[in-house]
């Protein structure tokens, strides 16, 4: 096998070689060679390869623009003190930069808070601590079930996959009334009355709300995980599990010592969206939590929080609020941009390889 | 409605059924075994032991005896076969308890919510049953009901197709090798990153107030104009202009939100582009056939079964977002206290959502190309 290296040098010499018999050949006359057809055919192609990429350029440029524009209009306000923003010869760069807007933003967020006595008041870290908790007893419960559908025939497995069809297709606005309530008086189907004498526990505002159900494989987008697992597994040939057999291990070793190993990059993928989603999330979080303190819940409230803590009553134009509101979502999606910058190669071959081409 | 509530009754039942079927199978192995046991008597007691280990160990030992008796192999086949079953409900257990408990029930308690009045008291929730009133309420009383489900079928209607047809356009594009595509691809797929959470609230938000046009209304002056129009008079079409107008500058002025809802779809093609083998290629370009032809004869037969997924992604993330206008009926009713009628909304509109989804998979089914291994 030829190294990749190795294999643009060849393609290399292959269009050198071709070149120079193409030329070889006008010499002496195309029409020797070719079809009156062919001729056309292969000049339509030359003249396409030649515009097409000033085409695509500039279509991919425009389009990159539009994507890009929001995120621009937010570095540019963000850093733009507030007076600026009624200045009308001000389009994108300000005329002096500014740090206060995203101080002031994060004092109102908690994101600079520290507190010793509880560390968790911290926004940031509350956040964190939830997304990566939850995301990791996801994707390992979520694994353990789409493997389960994947690779084991049993009877009632189309119908209980509809219930995983039923989760990706069901939006959670649906299930959180009852769900509220089942959380608000924790029961458990009577279990955790017989610990707590009788009463039934309120799990509401804990982190408990999150990580039960990610333990359960009934996270956020739970069902979308599973079904991208059990394509995966789907696709790994049988032969794995007759070797391992063979070798005397058990399925669930298998799973561990076999599968698992050959799955690390849909791992990684169903992690950082599985982070994704938690981050993003706030219908969820906002039924559960009251005061509980996400990224999201604060971005959401941002507004009616500026009002009551820095404005104190005071009126600020619309266009002045723009910066305290952009320098939220700058501190909001930092973090996910960071990590995109570094993996951003494992969201996208990520998916292309996880097996999700099976659909 | 009640058809929908009789369904999820049914598959209550059938799984029960399946637990029993499961204790059947098992009485069948122990007796399969003791049958056994009176022809060989010494090898028996090994596979039993097989069926009472839970877990590796009855694996590694079953081997042995496989490798010491060949003849016993036959016997053995079905067992395993029986007791890979029940290791799959053991894979599954988990999840299946998790979601009888975060999903089911939850649904299932939506659905009795429909058709009461609710009333929230410690404890939990008073019920009165209401029948079908919540949901002839939402249909015949609500005066926003309605004309909101319209709009948002009219929505998705049109968005969809856009949808598609955009993002396998890009994903085609953003297929083919040239400088810097890896950054292109990162700056296409950047919008799943941010467009889930409320950033893209306050995006959309300040791009109304923030005084000047945005990047994607500047598009849209062009047709503005009555360009249009005065092109369609001198054809002599007459009258359609101002609606076709409309639809042109409706569309233009929203390849924002287009761009930004097309991430995942863009992602599930350029996944689907990749799986096109390479000597379908070489052969098309051999038969001499343009890019045009072979997108239309090529690409798009084998990235069929992926369009099917990226249907109904598409329909489902436009039916389930929040910020359309049934959804937000659905949450100011339930921010009201009114959760019966809520979950009564809810259920019709997640009907009938189940209904074009049916629909739309008939039809799209129908020109589907499945490669045969």
């Amino acid at each position: 096998m030829a190294t990749k290296k190795e294999e643009k040098q060849f393609e290399k010499e292959r269009k050198q070689a071709n070149k120079e018999r193409m030329a070889r050949m006008k010499e002496e006359g195309l029409d020797k060679y070719f079809t009156p057809e062919q001729i056309s055919y292969n000049r339509r192609k030359r003249a396409i390869a030649a515009i097409w990429p000033v085409f695509r350029f500039l279509i991919l440029f425009g389009l990159a623009f539009v994507v890009m524009y929001p995120l621009m209009y937010m570095i540019s306000t963000a850093f733009r003190p507030n007076e600026q923003m009624n200045d009308p010869s001000i389009v994108w760069l300000p005329k002096s930069l500014t740090l206060d807007n995203i101080k002031q933003t994060a004092t109102v967020m908690k994101v600079d808070y520290w507190d010793s006595a509880d560390p968790f008041e911290n926004t940031l870290l509350n956040t964190v601590v939830i997304n990566v908790l939850s995301s990791i007893l996801q994707v390992v419960t979520c694994s353990i079930t789409g493997y389960g559908f994947a690779r084991f025939k049993f009877k009632g497995r189309g119908l209980l996959f509809g219930i995983v069809i039923l989760m990706i297709i069901v939006p959670p606005q649906i299930t959180s009334i009852p769900l509220y309530l089942q959380y608000a008086y924790f029961k458990l189907f009577g279990i955790i009355p017989l610990y707590s004498g009788g009463e039934p526990v309120s799990i509401i505002n804990s982190g408990l709300t999150m990580y039960l159900p990610a333990l359960f494989a009934n996270g956020i987008k739970a069902g979308l995980f599973i079904y991208i697992f059990r394509q995966f597994f789907r696709g790994l040939p049988k032969e794995l599990e007759d070797a391992a057999y063979l070798d005397g291990c058990g399925p669930f070793e298998t799973y561990v010592r076999i599968m698992v190993p050959n799955a690390k990059t849909s791992f990684l993928t169903v992690f950082l969206f599985s982070i994704v989603w938690y981050w993003n999330d706030f219908y969820v979080s906002s039924s559960f939590f009251t005061d509980n303190n996400t990224i999201a819940l604060m971005l959401k409230n941002l507004d009616a929080n500026l009002q009551q803590q820095l404005f104190d009553g005071q009126t600020v134009s619309v266009r002045q609020i723009i910066v305290w509101l952009e320098s939220g979502c700058l501190i909001a999606i930092v973090p996910l941009l960071v990590m995109y910058t570094f993996l951003q190669k494992y969201f996208i071959e990520g998916v292309e390889r996880s097996g999700l081409t099976g659909m | 409605m009640s058809e929908m509530e009789k369904n999820l009754e049914n598959e209550e039942e059938i799984l029960t059924d399946e637990a029993k079927e499961e204790a059947v199978a098992q009485v069948e192995d122990a007796s399969e075994v003791s049958a056994e046991e009176s022809t060989e008597a010494e090898e028996t007691e090994d596979t039993q032991l097989d069926e009472n280990e839970s877990d590796d160990e009855a694996d590694s030992e079953e081997i042995s005896v496989a490798a010491a008796v060949p003849v016993k192999q036959k016997g053995l086949k079905i067992p395993y076969e029986r007791r890979k079953a029940l290791y799959g409900y053991g894979f599954i257990a988990w999840w299946f308890l998790g979601s009888l408990y975060f999903f089911v029930a939850p649904l299932i308690q939506s659905l009795i919510y429909s058709f009461h009045d609710t009333k929230i008291v410690t404890g939990g929730m008073q019920l009165s049953n209401l029948g079908f009133q919540n949901y002839y309420n939402a249909f015949r009383k609500d005066q926003y009901y309605s004309p909101a489900l319209v709009s948002t079928l009219k929505d998705t209607l049109i968005n969809t197709p856009l949808i598609l047809v955009f993002s396998i356009f890009i994903a085609v594009v953003l297929n083919q090798k040239f400088k810097g595509r890896t950054a292109a691809r990162a700056i296409f797929f950047l919008p799943v990153i941010i467009a889930t959470g409320p950033v893209i609230d306050i995006i959309n938000g300040n791009m109304s107030t923030s005084g000047y046009s945005g990047g994607s209304e500047q598009f849209s002056t062009m047709f503005e104009t009555d360009l249009v129009d005065q092109l369609l008079t001198f054809l002599g079409v007459y009258n359609i202009s101002d609606s076709l107008t409309t639809v042109i500058s409706d569309l233009t002025s929203d390849i924002m939100n287009l761009i930004w809802k097309c991430g995942i779809q863009i992602l599930l093609f350029l996944s689907a582009l990749q799986g096109i083998p390479y000597s379908a290629k070489e052969a098309a370009s051999m038969e001499g056939a343009t890019s045009w032809e072979y997108f239309w004869k090529i690409t798009l037969p084998y990235i069929s079964p992926m369009i099917i997924a990226s249907l109904v992604y598409t329909i489902v993330d436009s039916f389930v977002d929040p910020s359309n206008e049934v959804m937000t009926l659905v949450l100011n009713q339930s921010k009201q206290w009114e959760h019966g009628y809520s979950a009564a909304m809810a259920w019709a509109y997640f009907a009938i959502v189940g209904v074009v989804l049916a629909i739309v998979m008939a039809i799209v089914n129908r020109f589907v190309y499945y490669e045969v291994d």
